[in-house]
C-alpha cells in the first residue's frame, strides 16, 4: 500500500503505461518459477521414466533425468497390449465413448439448466439451486452402494450409459456454468428478445458464445474427471472397460513390467495436458474476438 | 358476482317482505322470481360477452407483445423449467436418491442378507451418537480436518488468485506456463498416484519421497527460526500458529489450487476490456484498477472458488477415507453414512457462514 504514491510518480514522470518496475517483474517471475518447479516436477519425472531403460529406472540413488533414452518402455507395453484377448484399439474406442460422451453431454445439459437459474424467475428456483449446492457438499466415495443400486435398477448396469449418465447431471458444473452467466448483461439478452429471438435461440447465439471461457474450463474439468475413471465398479465386460482400466492392470502386474508402467503413467498424464492446452489456446481467442460484452 | 348476489339479497328482502303478507302471494312469488330469473341470466350473458371480449382483447395485446406480463412471465418459467428439466431428472435420479437413501441408512442398522439384498432395522439416531460418543477416531478425525480447512481455504484463495493475476498477462509461452500450473489437476488421478507410488516404492527413497524428506527438513529449520523472529514481534500466538501452518503447507496448497487458478483467468477474462479502457481513461493507476474494476468484478467468483476448495478439500479429507473405511473394511454402512452425513452438515454450517459473510462485500454487475 505504501507503494501506490511512488508509482504514481514514476507514471507522471515517464508519461508511459509501465505499471510495475522491472524489479518487480523479476520478482513475480521468481516466483512463477519457484512455484512452477513444485508443479513440474511429477511430470518431469513421468516422462524421464517412461524413456528410462529398465537399469536405469532401479537405480539407486535415483537420477531425475534419463542418461540412455529408449523406447524400450512404449515397445513392450504394446507387446503387452497385443497379447492381451481384447484388441488395444477396442479399450481406446471405450474411452472415447465415455469421455466425449460424459463431457459433451454434461457441458450442454449443465449450461442450459444454469442459464434460467441464472436470468429467469420461477418459483421454486432457489430451492433447486440450494438442493445443488447441497449434493456438492457430499462425497460422492460414500455413496456408491446406493449408487450402484440406483443403476441395476434402471438396468444400464454394465453399459457405457452406466458411467456416461451420471456425469451428465453433475452439480459442480451446474454451479460454475451459473455463476458466470450471472454476471452477462440482462440487456443482451432483452435486445435479443426484441429482436424476435426465442429462448432456445438466445441460449445458443448469445449466451453461450458470450461464458466460453466458462464452459471450456468446464469441459476441461469434467475431460479430466471422465479421463481418469476406471469404470471398474459398473462395467463387467471386458470389451466395455476402459483404457485406465487396462493400464491400471499393467501398472500392478509387479516389479517385471515397471518400464511398461513408466510408459502407462506417461499415456495416462499427456492425454488430459494436451486437451487442456488445446482448450487454453481457444479460451485466448475468443478473448480477442468477443468484445463485444455490453 | 357482486351483480348477482345484489340480486340475490334482493330476492329475499322481497321474499321476506312477501312472507310477511298472506300465503296468497305464494304464486305471485314464483312468477316473480321466474322473472328474476330470466333477468338474471340476461344479466350473467351479457357478463359473459364482455368477459369473452375482454379476453379477445387481451390476447391480441398479447401477441403484439405489450403489457400482459404475467403471462409473458409464465411462458419464461415455462422455458425455464424446459431448460432445466433433463438435467434436472439425471440429478434426481442419481444423486438425490442415493442422497435419500443414505440418510435412510444413517438412521439404521443395516444388514446384507445372504439370498441378495439388504434389510434395514430402524435404530434412530445411535448411529450418530455412537460417532460422538463411542468411536476412538471419528471426532479427532472431524476436528483435524476442519482445522486443517480453516487454514488452508484462505491461503488456497489468495494464491490462485494471485496466479490468476499473473497467468493472465500477455507474456510468451503463457500457454505453457497454464498448463503447468493445471498439473497437479491432472496427475491427482487415481491411476497416476498408484501409478507413481509404485514408482516410489520400487526405486525405495526414490527422487519424490527424498525430496519431500529434504524439503521438510529444510522447511522445519525455517518454520523454528522464524517462530522465534516472530515471537520477537509479541504477536498472538494463535497467529503464529497460522503462519507457521501456512509455511508447512506451501506445497499442499500449490498442488491443491490448479482449478482455483483455472477458475479464475476464467473470470478474468469475462471482464470488460471497456473498463479496463474507462480507467486508462481516467488515469488509475494499475493499482486503482486492481481494486477498483478487476476485484470487484471477481468477486463472485471469490464466492465459486471459496465453495470449491471447501467441498474439494472436505471430499478428500480423512473423514470420507474414515467412511470409506467403516463402510467397507469392516461393513458398517449404517455407521459411515452418519460420518458422512455429520461432515456434510458441518460443511454447509461453515460453507453458509462463510458466503454470508463475503456475499455482503460482494459486487453483482447487474
Amino acid at each position: 500500500m505504501a507503494e501506490q504514491p511512488k508509482k504514481k510518480k514514476i507514471k507522471r514522470g515517464k508519461q508511459k503505461q509501465l505499471n510495475r518496475s522491472m524489479a518487480g517483474n523479476a520478482l513475480l517471475f521468481a516466483l512463477m518459477i519457484f512455484c512452477g518447479i513444485f508443479m513440474v516436477l511429477p511430470l518431469v519425472m513421468i516422462v524421464n521414466n517412461c524413456l528410462k531403460p529398465l537399469d536405469e529406472l532401479y537405480q539407486f540413488p535415483p537420477k531425475i533425468f534419463v542418461r540412455n533414452p529408449t523406447l524400450e518402455n512404449f515397445s513392450d507395453l504394446f507387446v503387452l497390449m497385443n497379447d492381451s484377448w481384447v484388441p488395444f484399439s477396442r479399450y481406446i474406442l471405450n474411452t472415447i465413448i465415455i469421455t466425449v460422451g460424459g463431457m459433451v453431454g454434461h457441458v450442454v445439459l449443465a449450461s442450459m439448466a444454469a442459464y434460467p437459474l441464472a436470468k429467469h424467475k420461477f418459483p421454486g428456483k432457489n430451492v433447486l439451486f440450494s438442493m445443488v449446492v447441497l449434493s456438492m457438499m457430499f462425497s460422492w466415495t460414500v455413496t456408491q452402494i446406493p449408487q450402484y443400486l440406483i443403476i441395476s435398477w434402471l438396468g444400464i448396469n454394465n453399459t457405457y450409459l452406466a458411467l456416461v449418465l451420471p456425469a451428465w447431471s453433475f452439480g459442480m458444473g451446474l454451479y460454475l456454468m451459473k455463476q458466470f452467466m450471472e454476471q452477462l448483461p440482462d440487456s443482451l439478452m432483452e435486445s435479443a428478445r426484441l429482436d424476435g429471438a426465442d429462448e432456445m435461440t438466445i441460449f445458443w447465439r448469445i449466451v453461450m458464445p458470450n461464458v466460453k471461457p466458462a464452459w471450456l474450463t468446464l469441459a476441461i474439468f469434467q475431460f479430466q474427471q471422465m479421463w481418469a475413471n476406471t469404470g471398474s465398479l459398473f462395467l463387467r465386460d471386458e470389451q466395455l472397460k476402459p483404457l485406465q482400466f487396462a493400464l491400471q492392470q499393467i501398472t500392478a502386474g509387479g516389479v517385471a513390467r515397471a518400464g511398461a508402467a513408466a510408459a502407462v503413467t506417461f499415456i495416462i498424464a499427456a492425454v488430459p495436458i494436451t486437451f487442456f492446452i488445446i482448450c487454453q489456446k481457444n479460451v485466448l481467442e475468443t478473448m480477442t474476438t468477443s468484445g463485444m460484452k455490453d | 358476482m357482486s351483480k348477482e348476489k345484489t340480486s340475490e339479497e334482493l330476492k329475499v328482502e322481497m321474499l321476506s317482505q312477501m312472507g310477511t303478507k298472506a300465503d296468497e302471494l305464494e304464486i305471485k312469488e314464483e312468477e316473480l322470481t321466474e322473472k328474476q330469473k330470466a333477468k338474471k341470466a340476461a344479466r350473467y350473458e351479457r357478463e359473459k360477452k364482455r368477459e369473452l371480449k375482454f379476453a379477445a382483447k387481451s390476447e391480441k395485446r398479447m401477441a403484439s407483445g405489450h403489457g400482459g406480463k404475467s403471462s409473458l412471465n409464465t411462458k419464461r418459467m415455462r422455458h425455464g423449467y424446459l431448460f432445466i428439466l433433463p438435467w434436472l431428472i439425471g440429478f434426481v435420479l442419481f444423486y438425490v436418491k442415493s442422497l435419500v437413501q443414505t440418510v435412510q441408512f444413517s438412521l439404521s442398522d443395516l444388514s446384507v442378507q445372504p439370498t441378495g439384498g439388504y434389510k434395514l432395522k430402524f435404530v434412530g439416531f445411535d448411529n450418530f451418537l455412537y460417532a460422538f460418543r463411542v468411536d476412538p477416531q471419528f471426532k479427532q478425525v472431524l476436528t483435524s480436518s476442519i482445522g486443517n480447512m480453516l487454514i488452508d481455504v484462505p491461503l488456497i484463495i489468495f494464491f490462485s488468485l494471485f496466479m490468476a493475476l499473473l497467468l493472465n498477462k500477455k507474456f510468451k509461452g503463457r500457454t505453457l506456463v497454464r498448463a503447468i500450473f493445471f498439473l497437479p489437476v491432472i496427475l491427482n488421478a487415481d491411476a497416476i498416484t498408484s501409478a507413481m507410488e509404485m514408482s516410489r516404492a520400487m526405486m525405495t527413497g526414490g527422487i519424490s519421497s527424498s525430496a519431500a524428506e529434504t524439503a521438510n527438513a529444510a522447511s522445519g529449520i525455517g518454520v523454528d527460526y522464524y517462530m522465534k523472529l516472530l515471537s520477537d514481534l509479541a504477536l498472538p500466538n494463535k497467529v503464529l500458529e497460522y503462519l507457521a501452518g501456512a509455511v508447512e503447507r506451501i506445497s499442499d496448497i500449490i498442488t491443491a489450487s490448479g482449478v482455483q487458478i483455472i477458475i479464475f483467468i476464467a473470470a478474468l477474462q469475462s471482464i470488460p476490456s471497456s473498463m479496463y479502457e474507462v480507467a486508462k481513461i481516467e488515469g488509475a493507476t494499475g493499482y486503482e484498477t486492481f481494486w477498483k474494476v478487476t476485484f470487484p468484478m471477481v468477486t463472485p467468483h471469490i464466492i465459486t472458488n471459496v465453495v470449491y476448495t471447501v467441498v474439494d478439500s472436505f471430499t478428500d479429507s480423512k473423514v470420507v477415507d474414515l467412511a470409506y473405511k467403516t463402510a467397507f473394511d469392516q461393513m458398517n454402512y449404517g455407521l459411515s453414512a452418519a460420518f458422512s452425513l455429520i461432515s456434510m452438515i458441518i460443511t454447509i454450517l461453515i460453507l453458509l457462514l462463510v458466503v454470508k459473510i463475503i456475499q455482503k462485500r460482494t459486487f453483482y454487475y447487474n
